[in-house]
């Protein structure tokens, strides 16, 4: 009984493997119209990459190419994988991915770009042989300065510091807390310490629990940076539940819809952004312009990103080549109201 | 060991043999204080204990369910996701309607959560399928139904009214206000456990299920009231979690059954079903939230946590089969003799009284 | 007749076929790029690492136990893994180093359940936690990912660029558990001590040796379902693998394996396992997020448990009777007997002849 059982189970792995060897259709693919262009966030559920979507929507009508968003559902290199893999055997043009592990990604990128896709990354960098070109926001070395530099203003440029983060593995947060840590050595922070980098994962509530575990852990800590619009929400709001806003000051990125009522409680006096949707928008169209091979990462070209006018591939940080979104938006209780995103 | 229990008067033997885990917890929770009041900065202030007890009070609340399950000899995994669930539908309606009176959304989370826990009581019941299978699909069917109805989007704390944002940071009589909420729920859960016919039949149906049915104890119906019991406090605690971590979004509440099933293991409740009290779990909580916020003082790596976790329940699992148990065991036996003996004296007494 | 007939047609393997068939049919319909020789080959390989970790568990749940830290058993050997070759060791011994571990953790959980006679349900849930947590330890951050490409080629590489080797080291692990399983003497213990334990032991079976050991082979599984896993991502992290203990108590259950013990055939969860994969293929194909997916695979697990309650049911003649029992009582029982011991029951009580 079990042997037959047994002699059933190598049948059938033979027979697996002999079949599907001999199945030689050949999927004939539908013609498309424009280019079909998978678009895929670190994860999906997260305003940014909400707004990140939005704009690629937009530059794909305007270009008209098709876009599919679609990610994981959290912050996780394995979780993107499939969608990769996906990609790659129906018939995708393009990949724009933003990464939460420029290593775990790689080789299904790989695999992708062996079958004839192209590769642009956006916000989180994958290593730089799985990609074409890198979409940056603000160059990485201003993102860090100038978060440092927010929350020197606001404490006198000295106290304890911590920072709370995104996820460990993601390559955009590493770079900028990288730029920070250098920009704290200058003579003007030197009086600032960074205590801790904790991390977050994108998570609204892992993000709180790390603000609250800071200020037990450090009761004389006088700001935190978040680089994360998750994680400055979360902080913001565990720093107001626990009425600590005047002691414990707050910058780093956020949106300004999140943020509005912690800015005029005067609990995050000022951070910085950029227009999310124009950064989907960006780098869709750097996708476009690659398969049509208007672009082809060289640097100092230069094109047109429809309404957002002249870009230039630049090198940038060492992430060659890179395109830039252009500087940071700098938000105060003065001009919160103007924007809204 | 042994031999130090044959001394012991009866009174006394009854008496330890009932409240011989709650005592052990005591005297652990009683190590870790002192010990993390001479390590850790800032462990014995007022604060701090205050930022304990707004950490275990969500615990309590959905481990008072988690607690009936289990008596049942069952396990309800799926709490995490039904307070995610809960958390988000709560804001939601926040969100669009500000000044709905709070006693209406802490119903509607209730009643949401009683309706996921029917689904898991006629899972089991009905359906015959295993409670750990059972709870394991729903865990992740309910989570999914979370990102189905977020539709990827997070309710933002600015979208909340105060007056709900509040119960988090206010406090009524020196206690934080979630607190409150855990210590009706414990007492409640308590009193129903012991005084009512429901909460006796859960303990008889965990120690033995074919003599419970023989008793005419309608199992099925009660285990049905376990899983609800559980999924409704469950939707309580997702208002509670609302109110605590207002960024709602579809991940919320992740792996917190984990620390549910923790508060309870550790609680004393037999993972066998049919012994276990509300009392053992509240300080079993509170024991955890304790060492884990000892933990934070030291600036220990939130690693260790997780770890400390997982070995908490590995070591209380077979302390109580090994220890505790047998030690019960010895003093109900001693017990018994003592009585026996009594017994006879008296009888002996009487006899001789009575034929002069 | 009916009874033989009963007894071919739903024979669960088949079953598990027809799905299959099915469910490829309703991916080809979504995409032409279905039934291309390159998807067909590829779409099991994601779920490679799931696959050897069901083949482990099939083991302990057989033997009457479970295992839930088959997960987190995995992540500590992928970091010990990557620890030890990024200190310098030799990727292969480093590979065979994560293998001990994962199988002295599988050891641990072998010993307090077999030995100490302690509840696998609770001491699994421990070890899941504590596992977890200890892989974090051991490598938190950014994680290994410099894994030569020889090595890297176990998970996702591919023979004469066509055939992925992780299919082959899937196929074959199916073959030898199988064998193990289903014509040694020691898988016939396995199912005796399933079957009934106490019956067993005084028959001789070495229940204490068995059960420590079917542990020791779920954890010795996850450590290869590791080595996989880091073949096909490329990158070693402490995260690895979370969230994919449904998909593999899925395969399991899925596969015809009794949850209480006794019964079950490797054979079932492989197919388990390539319906799953062919599964979560077509749904991404259809574009459904993550989540959706998972719905869809716990209401698949759940309808495995009924439909086998069901067919039990079903061969041991019992629906009907244990229909009229249920309206007229509106008792249930609740207890671990199965649908046969309710049917043995009945039809002590009823004249033969239907």
């Amino acid at each position: 009984m079990h042997k037959t059982k047994l002699g059933i189970l190598g049948v059938v792995s033979l027979a697996a493997v002999l079949v599907l060897g001999l199945t030689a259709g050949a999927g004939s693919a539908r013609p498309t119209k424009g280019h079909k262009i998978f678009f895929l966030p670190k994860l999906i559920g997260v305003n940014v990459f909400t707004e990140n979507g939005k704009g690629a929507k937009e530059a794909a009508a305007k270009l008209g190419e098709s876009v599919t968003y679609n990610g994981p559902t959290e912050a996780v290199a394995a979780k993107q994988v499939p969608f990769i893999d996906a990609a790659a055997r129906q018939g995708y043009n393009a990949i724009v991915i933003s990464a939460n592990d420029p290593n775990a990604v790689a080789p299904a990128l790989k695999r992708a770009q062996q079958r004839g896709l192209k590769v642009i990354s956006y916000d989180g960098d994958v290593r730089k042989d799985a990609r074409t070109i890198f979409v940056s926001p603000p160059k990485a070395s201003d993102i860090g300065a100038f978060q440092v530099e927010w929350m020197g203003a606001q404490i006198g440029y000295r106290g304890q510091i911590a920072i709370v983060s995104a996820t460990p593995t993601a390559a955009n947060q590493n770079t900028w807390i990288k730029f920070m840590k250098q920009t704290l050595k200058k003579p003007k922070y030197k009086r600032m310490k960074l205590v801790k980098v904790a991390y977050g994962n994108d998570n609204p509530t892992d993000s709180a629990k790390e603000t609250q575990a800071l200020l037990r852990a450090y009761p004389n800590l006088k700001g935190i940076i978040a680089p994360t619009t998750v994680g400055i929400s979360s902080a913001a709001q565990v720093l107001d539940q626990s009425r600590k806003c005047k002691a414990v000051a707050l910058t780093g990125l956020g949106l300004p819809n999140q943020m509005r009522k912690y800015v005029k409680k005067g609990c995050a006096k000022r951070f910085g952004l950029w227009n999310e949707r124009d950064f989907g928008y960006l780098a869709t169209y750097v996708a476009s312009l690659v398969l049509d091979g208007k672009l082809s990462g060289k640097l100092g070209q230069s094109f047109t990103a429809g309404r957002l006018g002249k870009r230039t591939v630049v090198k940038s940080d060492g992430n060659s080549p890179v395109v830039v979104l252009g500087k940071p938006l700098v938000f105060t209780r003065a001009n919160i109201d103007k924007y809204n995103f | 060991m042994i031999g130090a229990v044959r001394a012991l008067k009866p009174q006394q033997i009854a008496a330890a043999a009932f409240r011989l885990r709650e005592i052990g917890i005591v005297m652990a929770l009683g190590v870790a204080v002192v010990f993390f009041w001479i390590r850790a900065p800032n462990f014995m202030t007022v604060g701090n204990w205050q930022d304990i007890a707004k950490d275990v009070a969500i615990v309590v609340v959905v481990a008072v369910g988690e607690t009936m399950v289990v008596l049942t000899r069952n396990i309800d995994l799926s709490v995490g996701s039904i307070v995610g669930l809960s958390a988000y539908i709560c804001a939601d309606v926040y969100a669009d309607h500000n000044g709905a009176p709070m006693v209406l959304i802490a119903l509607l989370a209730v009643g949401v959560g009683c309706g996921l826990g029917v689904v898991n009581g006629l899972l089991v019941v009905v359906a015959r399928i295993p409670a750990i299978i059972a709870t394991l699909a729903t865990l992740s069917i309910y989570r999914g139904l979370s990102f189905e109805i977020t539709h990827g989007e997070q309710i933002s704390a600015f979208q909340l009214p105060d007056s709900f944002l509040n119960l988090a940071s206010t406090k009524q009589l020196g206690l934080p206000t979630l607190a409150w909420f855990a210590v009706v729920v414990a007492i409640v859960g308590s009193a129903f456990l012991r005084w009512t016919r429901w909460g006796r039949d859960f303990y008889a149906i965990g120690s033995n299920p074919e003599a419970a049915r023989f008793a005419g104890i309608p199992a099925g119906r009660r285990v049905i009231l376990a899983f609800t019991l559980s999924g409704a406090l469950a939707g309580l605690g997702g208002f509670l979690w609302a109110a605590r971590f207002p960024n709602v979004d579809a991940v919320a509440a992740t792996d917190f059954e984990l620390d549910v099933i923790t508060a309870v293991v550790i609680g004393g409740v037999n993972v066998f079903g049919g012994s276990g009290t509300i009392l053992g779990v509240v300080l079993g909580a509170v024991l955890v939230a304790t060492i884990q916020d000892g933990f934070t003082l030291l600036r220990l790596s939130e690693f260790w946590k997780m770890f400390f976790n997982g070995a908490a329940i590995v070591v209380a699992v077979t302390i109580d089969a090994l220890v505790t148990r047998r030690l019960q065991d010895a003093l109900r036996r001693r017990r018994a003799e003592v009585l026996a003996a009594r017994h006879a004296e008296a009888q002996a007494a009487a006899r001789a009284e009575g034929s002069p | 007749m009916k009874r033989l007939l009963l007894h071919l047609l739903f024979r669960w393997e088949l079953l598990l076929v027809v799905a299959i068939v099915g469910v490829s049919i309703w991916s080809a319909h979504l995409s032409p790029f279905f039934f291309t020789r390159v998807n067909l080959l590829d779409l099991a390989t994601p779920y490679v690492f799931i696959g050897l970790l069901a083949f482990g568990l099939t083991f302990v749940v057989i033997a009457g136990e479970i295992d839930i830290s088959v997960v987190s058993t995995l992540a500590v050997s992928v970091v010990t893994f990557a620890q030890l070759f990024d200190h310098g060791v030799n990727v292969w011994v480093a590979a065979v180093g994560g293998l001990a571990v994962a199988t002295g953790l599988g050891l641990v959980n072998g010993a307090l359940v077999g030995i100490l006679n302690l509840p696998s349900l609770a001491v699994t849930l421990g070890t899941l936690a504590a596992y977890q947590g200890l892989a974090f330890v051991i490598l938190s951050g950014e994680g290994v990912a410099t894994f030569p490409q020889n090595y890297l080629n176990i998970g996702g590489g591919y023979i004469r660029n066509e055939l992925p080797i992780a299919l082959v080291v899937l196929l074959g692990a199916a073959l030898v558990l199988g064998i193990l399983l289903h014509a040694t003497r020691f898988g016939r213990y396995v199912y005796a001590i399933g079957s009934n334990r106490e019956a067993a032991r005084l028959s001789g079976v070495p229940a204490s040796r068995v059960r420590v050991t079917v542990f020791m082979l779920s954890g010795f599984m996850a450590g290869v379902a590791g080595m996989t896993y880091v073949g096909f991502f490329g990158s070693a992290r402490a995260d690895a693998g979370q969230g994919s203990l449904l998909d593999v108590v899925t395969a399991v259950v899925l596969g015809g394996v009794d949850i209480f013990g006794g019964s079950g055939s490797m054979l079932g969860v492989l197919l388990a396992l390539i319906l799953v994969a062919v599964l979560r293929n077509g749904m991404q194909l259809a574009n459904l997020g993550g989540d959706t997916q998972n719905i869809v695979i716990g209401c698949l697990l759940l309808a495995a448990i009924i439909a086998g309650n069901l067919i039990r049911a079903a061969q041991a003649g019992a629906i009907k009777p244990a229909l009229l029992r249920l309206r007229r009582r509106g008792v249930i029982r609740t207890d671990d007997a199965p649908a046969a011991a309710v049917a043995a029951e009945f039809e002590s009580q009823t004249p033969k002849g239907r």
